[in-house]
């Protein structure tokens, strides 16, 4: 009696392990079926070489990037994981976390800082490859006048700031408004927010929820990039932050030290960088490349 | 937690009769109409998020617009809203902007603090001989309205959200053929071929021969991207060469919506749910028989750290999966050095969705043993039935559906799981994005749409699942039913006073047990009876719960 109720357990036990083998087996041809229509699509060097990077990009290159990643693909034929777009913060710790990745682009020198610290890449392909502006949006029906950075401390409503340990454009954000006494902290990061606006800043775990909390309705202004507004509906600029009351905005790229293909992967930040048109995307979106 | 019988007869039914099948002809007919209501509420929600246009016949493309009067139009409209400046090869030519191989028209927005009379330009370049081949009189001011017009409907329609020409009607409109165009200290020219490709560049007005636009500008103290807000670039063509494409309709938008959406997060949830729930099934069910039979200290202990995962906020558990799993510990060291490799990685989705959803399968799974009469269990020990038997022969059924009702809910938690997935197996399209997180990142990236659609994905699904579970109990249950109403019969014929209604409320565990043990041991009613009396003596409730007349399953059989 004994045995045979074991082996029933075993039989039901490798039922529902063969379940999951099924769906996950369905999922997966699926996913093939996909992959191989894609590749079909592609001409001759597809088939040469089959490299897939693995990008990490700065929240803010959300809708740019992939548009420049398929132009990559269709003349190189390197194929790419699923980017991951979050605050720069964030991506140096999903690094150090371990994550396989091969191509980093962060939206401040600090976090970049950051992951050469840590030997997450190769510091020898650390390049700078955008600058950017920070601005103060509002809805675009708002009818809220900024004129100076003192101004936001008199907005009714919330204040939509990117957390600033993952968020750089909240470090950003921070820096100018301790310029004008409304942040404690010069560097932008562990200060506390002056009484006026301290209960009305809603921190955003990335630029692009700061800019989505704005355009939602559910904050009156937000501190983000120029090239956000061009991703979000309904967002206008109300005030450009003066570019001397925070840190220069760049966006260093680098090779990340555990990359398989070291080669591609610099091979694609030079591509974003001088192809004529992938410069042609980056200007759609905003984005303006960085001089040298 | 009582194990007396009387306890199981206050409450047990209670629990039970929640899942019996007795459903009215008014749930049935109400099932149907609160289905429709949904789809019908969903739809009204989902409606104005996309807007349907309906046009007939042929409209021009997306980047085409055209005035038949004026006899001309643009295509391939673009509009740069950032430009750089940096060298092309290695070559200085100052700002510039990217211009399309074919494009024959500019247009810089310049604003007001580019040159000194401070209203800012409009400035509209467009190649002589493109003019003249599409009739446009850049003197007849009929055409340039109409070019106007044509740039600003185009401008509105690419502004991918930022500000637009046409509500800067204070700028000053300047058409002009000349290659190059001087404003206030800059100089802006329309056309620069350079390595194989074509720009608008802005350089110093004042710029000396040999010296390069960037250094001049910075001697002249100019910001050069500052005295263009954005550049467009398209290309004029008489009106008969617009490009147009038949007008989509409805089902065209609809049809372009769907092929566009990326279903991988589906695949993704169910089949991290599906395994998940198959290895919480299991393990919950196993744990929590195996926690009924020891001791109460062993019990309490091992009951607070099955059931924590289940009071613990998620990303705590997510966190601690981090550090037991990541790189960054020496747990996490330890395990990557023996191969396992967890972290942002599928199986890390399926073990964040068992984590979260076992506690529920366990408790349910936990109360239900705990609500079986006792004595039932020790009449099947006299039996000299295995506890392995016990438990499949006996328990499982009897305890079905809680159990089923504990599955619902663990499938629900690892379907619904958000904060733990998301700390410990992150948000790869296609690997652990389920829809949860598709969800969030969808919404937050401004693409509301799509958020909606998996959000009605989901209140569907789950509808089904939860419909599908309660149908199949219903079914699996429906022996239990035919004995109730059978018995209610029987019993309204010899005592009318007993409604059906109280029948079935106080038709209590004891009673429902037996029914099914009867039918599981095949055995005569009287025979079971006589040896759940005598085994239940030890504890003189289970008699007297069978004594009572209204739930009176024993004294009426035998």
């Amino acid at each position: 009696m004994k045995r045979r109720s074991f082996v029933r357990l075993a039989g039901a036990l490798g039922c529902s392990l063969a379940l999951a083998g099924v769906v996950a087996g369905c999922s997966n041809t699926t996913t093939t079926a996909e992959g191989s229509a894609a590749a079909g699509s592609d001409t001759g060097s597809a088939a040469a070489q089959q490299v897939e990077l693995q990008v990490f990009a700065a929240n803010s290159l959300e809708k740019a990037m992939p548009e420049v990643e398929d132009l990559y693909t269709e003349k190189t034929g390197v194929t790419f994981a699923d980017t991951q777009y979050r605050g720069s913060g964030d991506l140096v710790e999903q690094m150090t976390a371990g994550a396989q990745v091969d191509v980093l682009i962060t939206a401040s020198s600090g976090t970049m800082d950051d992951a050469v610290e840590g030997s997450l890449v190769d510091e020898s392909t650390r390049t700078n490859m955008f600058v950017n502006d920070l601005v103060i949006v509002a809805a675009q029906d708002s009818d809220v006048q900024i004129n100076s950075l003192e101004d936001v401390a008199n907005v009714e409503g919330n204040i939509a700031i990117g957390e600033p340990g993952a968020v750089p454009a909240g470090r950003y954000a921070n820096q100018s408004l301790a310029s004008v006494g409304l942040y404690s902290s010069d560097t932008g990061q562990d200060g506390a927010y002056a009484d006026s606006i301290a209960s009305r800043v809603n921190q955003a775990q990335s630029v692009g929820n700061a800019a989505q909390y704005v355009a939602s309705g559910d904050c009156t202004i937000g501190f983000v990039y120029s090239s956000d507004v061009y991703r979000y509906d309904g967002l206008k600029v109300v005030y450009t932050v003066p570019a001397d009351s925070h840190s220069a905005i760049v966006y260093p790229g680098a090779v990340s030290a555990n990359s398989e293909n070291p080669d591609v992967a610099a091979d694609f930040i030079d591509f974003c960088m001088n192809d004529e048109d992938a410069l042609a995307i980056w200007a759609e979106y905003g984005f303006e490349l960085s001089e040298e | 937690m009582s194990n007396s019988p009387t306890y199981i007869a206050r409450n047990g039914s209670d629990l039970r009769t929640g899942s019996l099948p007795v459903r009215s002809a008014w749930q049935r007919r109400w099932l149907p109409v609160a289905v429709v209501l949904l789809f019908a509420v969903l739809f009204v929600v989902a409606g104005p998020v996309k807007a349907w246009a309906v046009d007939e016949g042929q409209q021009t493309t997306e980047d085409s617009a055209v005035n038949d009067e004026a006899g001309f139009g643009l295509n391939a409209f673009v509009r740069n809203n950032a430009g750089t400046a940096r060298s092309v090869d290695g070559a200085d030519i100052g700002y510039r902007y990217p211009l399309q191989d074919d494009a024959n028209l500019v247009v810089l927005n310049i604003p007001e603090t580019a040159d000194a009379q401070g209203t800012g330009y409009v400035l509209v370049h467009v190649d002589a001989d493109a003019a003249e081949a599409a009739g446009l009189d850049l003197h007849d001011t009929g055409d340039t309205d109409a070019l106007r017009a044509l740039i600003e409907e185009l401008d509105r329609t690419h502004s991918k959200g930022g500000a637009v020409l046409a509500d800067l009607a204070e700028r000053e409109w300047v058409f002009t053929t000349d290659d190059a165009f001087v404003i206030g200290p800059y100089c802006f020219r329309f056309s620069v071929e350079k390595a194989g490709g074509r720009y608008t560049s802005i350089v110093p007005a004042d710029l000396p021969e040999g010296a390069e636009p960037r250094d001049q500008a910075e001697l002249l103290g100019l910001d050069l991207g500052g005295a263009s807000q954005w550049c467009s670039n398209a290309t004029l063509v008489p009106s008969a060469d617009v490009s147009t494409e038949a007008a989509p309709g409805v089902w065209d938008n609809l049809a372009r919506f769907f092929s566009s959406l990326d279903y991988r997060p589906f695949w993704v949830s169910l089949k991290t749910s599906v395994l998940a729930l198959a290895i919480t099934f299991v393990l919950g069910l196993f744990a929590a028989w195996k926690t009924m039979g020891t001791s109460s200290r062993l019990k309490g202990v091992l009951d607070s750290v099955f059931t924590i995962p289940m009071v613990l906020p998620p990303t705590v558990c997510g966190f601690l999966l981090m550090l037991l799993f990541g790189r960054a510990t020496p747990t996490g060291q330890w395990l990557i050095s023996l191969g396992i490799d967890l972290v942002f990685t599928w199986p890390a989705a399926v073990i964040s969705a068992v984590v979260v959803s076992f506690p529920l399968m366990y408790r349910t799974a936990l109360g239900a043993f705990e609500g079986l009469d006792r004595s039932m269990l020790d009449a099947a020990r006299t039996l000299g039935w295995s506890e392995r038997y016990i438990f499949r022969r006996l328990m499982l059924p009897l305890a079905w559906p809680s159990i089923a009702a504990g599955t619902v809910l663990a499938f629900a938690r690892a379907m619904g799981e958000f904060g733990c997935t998301l700390f410990f197996a992150g948000n790869y399209v296609g690997v652990t994005q389920t829809i949860p997180i598709a969800i969030y990142f969808q919404w937050m990236g401004g693409n509301t749409d799509v958020a909606l659609f998996w959000v009605i994905v989901v209140i569907l699904f789950c509808f089904l699942v939860v419909l599908f579970i309660n149908v199949y109990t219903a079914r699996s249950q429906r022996y239990r039913a035919r004995g109730i109403t059978r018995r209610s019969r029987r019993r309204g014929r010899a005592a009318d006073q007993a409604s059906p209604a109280t029948d079935t409320a106080s038709a209590d565990t004891v009673r429902l047990d037996q029914e099914a043990l009867r039918a599981l041991l095949a055995m005569p009613a009287d025979v079971v009876d006589e040896k759940q009396v005598g085994a239940g003596a030890r504890g003189e409730n289970g008699r007297s719960g069978g004594d009572r007349p209204g739930a009176g399953g024993m004294g009426g059989e035998a």
